[in-house]
This record gives C-alpha cells, sequence and structure tokens, in this order.
C-alpha cells in the first residue's frame, strides 16, 4: 500500500490520472494525517477543508472525463500572507486576525486554474519578519525532524507541512531567505524566484523591493512545475516579466563558483562539511569548481536591515484599526490619532514594532542620507559583484544557513544573532537573482541546505542543475 | 547608544505608542542594530548609483480604463459603515 501523504506532485498526477485512488480520497488523507499530526506541529494557522472537499469534488469530474490539467486533485498549503479568495488571511499578525481576503492573489488564480487543492494556511513570523517561526502572533511551529527546535522562517508553516506530509507542496514568500532557510531547516526543496518572475498581487506586502513568492516542495523537480504555473506577468504587478532564459545544461560543462566569504567565520563545521560533501560530488562528476569572491558579503546583512525595514514600515503604515480590524473600542479613544495609537500598540508584536520604528527612523530626514540612500547604493555594488562572480562562473553554490535548526527560544532575545541566520541567503534578494535550496544531508537527524544561485531569469538553469543533483546524489 | 528620547521621537513619528517595558527594550535592541548597520560606513560609495529598484528600467504603463466594482466585500471587513462609507472617529475638532 503507498502512502499517499508522501506523493510528489509528479507521482501525484500519475496516480490520480491512473485512479489508483481518487482527488477527493488524496484530500481526506491529507486532513487525516493533519489532524493526528498536527496538533504537536502546528503548521497550519487554519484549515480550508470546506474549500478543498469542494475542489477535490469537482477534480474528481475532470478526472473522469480524461481532461486533467496540471495540478487537478493535488493538495497544497498556502502561506497565510496569501490571499485566498473568502478565507482568513492573517500574515501571523493579531492586527488582521478576523480578515477575510476580498480578491484573490495572482498565483492563487493560477494554482487554482491548473486544479490544486487548498488544504489550508500556514503559520508565519508576523508580517513575515522572523527567521523561525515565533514571532507569529499566534503560536510557534515546530521543525517535524525535531520537536524541539525551529522549522526556520519565515516560512516555517509551509515547510514543516511539506516536511511532515501534511500537503504534497506548499507556497511561501522570502524576502531575505524566508523560503530557502526553512526549506533547508526542515529537510524540503525552496525556490526563490529571481526578482519579477513571479505576481506578488495578493501577498500582504512586507518589503516590495524584494518580496518573492516561490514553491517548497519535495525535490527541486516538483519546485520545476510550481513554478511554471505561477510564473510570468501579470498587469497587476508591474515589476513582472517574461524574460526567462534557457540555456543547455551538460554537467561536465558547468562552472560552479564558491564564493570564499561564504566559508568563512560563523558557519556551523558540520553544515560546511556536509555543503563540502555535495561540491566534491559536482567536481567528481565533471564540473568545474573555482573559488570566487563575492567581497561585500560582511555588508549584505546591514544593507538589508536598513532597505526592509525603510519599506516595511511603508507598507505597514496602512495598519491604522479602522479599515480591516479594529484592536479597541473607538469609544476609548479621544480622538482619532489617539485611535490609531491604541490600534497599532495592540496590533503589532514587538518585532514587528522594531522593524517599524528602524525603518522610520531610517527614511527619516537628517538619517535618510546616512542610512536610507547609502543602502541603496551599497545595494548596487553588491549586485555588480554577482554579475562580476557570474562571468566566471555558471552557478554559485554555498549553504544555505550558517547553523543547524536551533532550539525553540535560543535566539529569542538576540535580535542580531536570530538575524544572522539569513547571512547567506539575503544577498540574492538585494540582488533580484534566482536561487534554491536543497537538502543535502544531515548532521544527527538535523537537515542541512544546500543553496545554488543563478544570473537573473535562469530558473530552469537552477533547475537543471538541481535535478541532477537529486537523482544522482546519495546522502 | 540611542537616548530615550530619541526612542520616544520615532516612535512618535512611526505612530506607535509604547509602555516604558517597550521603550527601555527597544532603546537597547534598536541601538545595537544601529550600531551593526552602521558598518556601511566603512564603504566609500559617493559615486555610485543607487539601486531603489531590480525592475525594468523604464516605467510600465496601462490604459486608464475605469472598471464599475462592488464595493460591498470591502465594506464588510471594516468594523464601522454608515450607508455604504466608512465611517471614522471625527478628525476636527471644532472647540
Amino acid at each position: 500500500m503507498i502512502d499517499l501523504n508522501k506523493l510528489t506532485v509528479k507521482k501525484a498526477r500519475k496516480a490520480l490520472d491512473r485512479q489508483d485512488f481518487s482527488a477527493k480520497e488524496l484530500a481526506e488523507s491529507f486532513f487525516k494525517k493533519i489532524k493526528n499530526e498536527d496538533p504537536k506541529i502546528r503548521a497550519y494557522l487554519s484549515l480550508t477543508e470546506e474549500l478543498a472537499m469542494k475542489q477535490a469534488a469537482g477534480a474528481d469530474k475532470m478526472i473522469a472525463s480524461g481532461k486533467t490539467k496540471l495540478l487537478t486533485g493535488i493538495p497544497c498549503a498556502i502561506k497565510d500572507n496569501l490571499m485566498i479568495k473568502g478565507e482568513r488571511c492573517t500574515a501571523g499578525s493579531k492586527f488582521l486576525e478576523k480578515y477575510t481576503a476580498p480578491y484573490e492573489a495572482t498565483v492563487i488564480e493560477k494554482l487554482r486554474n491548473e486544479g490544486a487543492i487548498f488544504l489550508g494556511k500556514t503559520n508565519m513570523d508576523e508580517f513575515a519578519m522572523g527567521s523561525s517561526c515565533e514571532k507569529s502572533a499566534y503560536f510557534p511551529t515546530k521543525n517535524p525532524q525535531d520537536l524541539d527546535r525551529v522549522p526556520g522562517g519565515s516560512s516555517g508553516g509551509s515547510a514543516a507541512a511539506v516536511a511532515a506530509d501534511m500537503c504534497v507542496f506548499a507556497l511561501g514568500s522570502d524576502t531575505g531567505g524566508s523560503i530557502r532557510q526553512p526549506a533547508s531547516f526542515c529537510g524540503v526543496a525552496g525556490l526563490k524566484p529571481t526578482y519579477g518572475a513571479v505576481s506578488r498581487y495578493g501577498l500582504i506586502a512586507f518589503a516590495s523591493s524584494l518580496d518573492q513568492i516561490g514553491p517548497l516542495a519535495k525535490n527541486s523537480e516538483d519546485c520545476r512545475i510550481i513554478f511554471d504555473a505561477i510564473k510570468g506577468r501579470d498587469k497587476m504587478d508591474s515589476t513582472t516579466v517574461d524574460t526567462f532564459v534557457n540555456k543547455d545544461f551538460d554537467i561536465k560543462k558547468l562552472r560552479i563558483g564558491l564564493p570564499k566569504e561564504y566559508f568563512g567565520k560563523g558557519l556551523d563545521p558540520n553544515v560546511e562539511k556536509s555543503v563540502r560533501e555535495a561540491i566534491k560530488f559536482f567536481e567528481k562528476s565533471g564540473a568545474e569548481i573555482k573559488e570566487i569572491s563575492l567581497p561585500r558579503t560582511d555588508y549584505a546583512l546591514p544593507c538589508y536591515y536598513i532597505i526592509a525595514p525603510s519599506e516595511a514600515s511603508a507598507n505597514l503604515a496602512r495598519f491604522d484599526g479602522i479599515r480591516y480590524n479594529e484592536m479597541v473600542k473607538p469609544e476609548l479613544a479621544d480622538n482619532v490619532i489617539a485611535f490609531y495609537l491604541q490600534n497599532r500598540q495592540a496590533g503589532f508584536g514587538a518585532e514587528v514594532k522594531k522593524r517599524i520604528m528602524l525603518g522610520t527612523y531610517t527614511l527619516s530626514a537628517g538619517y535618510y542620507d546616512a542610512y536610507y540612500k547609502k543602502a541603496l547604493k551599497v545595494r548596487t555594488l553588491i549586485k555588480n559583484d554577482f554579475e562580476k562572480a557570474f562571468q566566471e562562473a555558471d552557478v554559485i553554490m554555498g549553504p544555505t544557513s550558517p547553523c543547524l535548526p536551533f532550539k525553540i527560544g535560543e535566539k529569542m532575545d538576540n535580535p542580531l544573532e536570530m538575524y544572522l541566520a539569513d547571512v547567506y541567503t539575503v544577498s540574492v534578494n538585494l540582488a533580484g537573482l534566482p536561487g534554491i535550496s536543497l537538502s543535502c544531508g544531515a548532521h544527527q537527524n538535523l537537515p542541512i541546505g544546500l543553496q545554488i544561485i543563478a544570473p537573473q531569469f535562469e530558473e530552469s538553469t537552477l533547475f537543471n542543475v538541481s535535478d541532477y543533483f537529486e537523482k544522482n546524489y546519495k546522502i | 547608544m540611542i537616548s530615550e528620547k530619541e526612542v520616544r521621537d520615532i516612535a512618535k513619528l512611526s505612530y506607535l505608542k509604547l509602555d516604558e517595558a517597550e521603550i527601555k527594550k527597544m532603546q537597547e535592541d534598536f541601538s545595537s542594530i544601529l550600531d551593526y548597520v552602521n558598518k556601511l560606513s566603512e564603504i566609500d560609495a559617493a559615486k555610485i548609483l543607487e539601486t531603489a529598484n531590480l525592475s525594468q528600467e523604464k516605467n510600465v504603463f496601462r490604459k486608464d480604463e475605469p472598471e464599475r466594482k462592488s464595493n460591498a466585500d470591502i465594506l464588510k471587513l471594516m468594523p464601522h459603515t454608515r450607508n455604504g462609507y466608512l465611517e471614522v472617529k471625527k478628525t476636527l475638532d471644532n472647540d
């Protein structure tokens, strides 16, 4: 008897088309699994069971008539900052506890058109600000591989749901590593697409010049299927384009760059060992390995912690307690300003307040030039470093995270230490590049991720390299 | 270290109200993050152009075509409405 919950997108598609089981049976087996396992992992913030069962009935009709699409009948989980029309959408914040999405995100519309089934909405750090899922205003999610540890973040609920077989695939969003780092911590595959590859219409914005939506799945082959379903130009997000690049792939001609800055101080030796073994595999397979330099690596995180909060402080100005949800009764405030303040005090968590304050500070007169403007200039230098590196290398490889999944509570009191969990991922967002994290091993059962980075719009290169790795590398 | 007064001023600019404990914690966290981001001052970038946006360098235009949509779904989300409008506290004081 096959385990329905362990199926990949590709295998589920084949089995559904052969009618080995129905879409209804598949969805039911996931809800059963969720009801058994999720009380201890807590990957989901809400389930959309009624919607899912209705979709499954529709999928079974399509299967019976032989007219299936890419994802007909395949159950997935959606990060709770993406809007499914008519369903609750909280972005992990109390401010949106009672918010029902009035319209559909473009990625959801695309998945729906391909026949995907929505099981529920997954937990996340509030407004995607965090690297551990502990900053959710509701509850922390646990790492399915070790319940004392974090699943990473901010798309921790999506990563945990995939890893614990509580969905076939999931969507997440990545502003500084929020897909790749949890994918690494939970031992699954996660893609952050090129800036402009996927429409963000219907994503609750964090930092608009960095945010991207992408898939988390059991392997890179599934990530490719989902990426193909959600990518492309959308008139509702004017940053989107259709300029994807497809290059021929030959492992013997592949040049892999290893940034020496990604293997330095602060990298856990167990993570390094596992990543180096993976790279050795590519070398043995005939790829050329060369040491490269991304000289401004040390400046990426400081740069990010100016740009992302600046943009967040503007994006979160809309939460005033008047339009979406109110946290206090208007009668209790003397005037409208007092009402805003009381709502924002009660509605935002400490991390969100801190980032709004930071962003307001770095954008304020007197500090704008020294912080925000300076960060935009450093961003140019970081982007240039990658452009130079890609003259010598087709892809860049290194660890996704410098550390193993950490214990719940371990980094809660030290904001800087928490931020360092994103040290290898943020530059990719600053430069707008595509990056994927693949599971490449484990240390004492704790997963380790290999990050592969490609030039803009070369997702196909990432998938070609990833597929080769996953099909041939024995962990 | 950033002063308590500065924290209060930034909070005001941010439309945030913080209690005494929050102000103290913010003062510490804020200062350590500012120290960290000040690392950027090591780089001389006077002649470098800014990257504010990664999308195409030219503007993306669309036709300005009005369409009529029902606002019922949006109004339903608002805590207080009257006659199909959003209701807010009065914003001007007459006295």
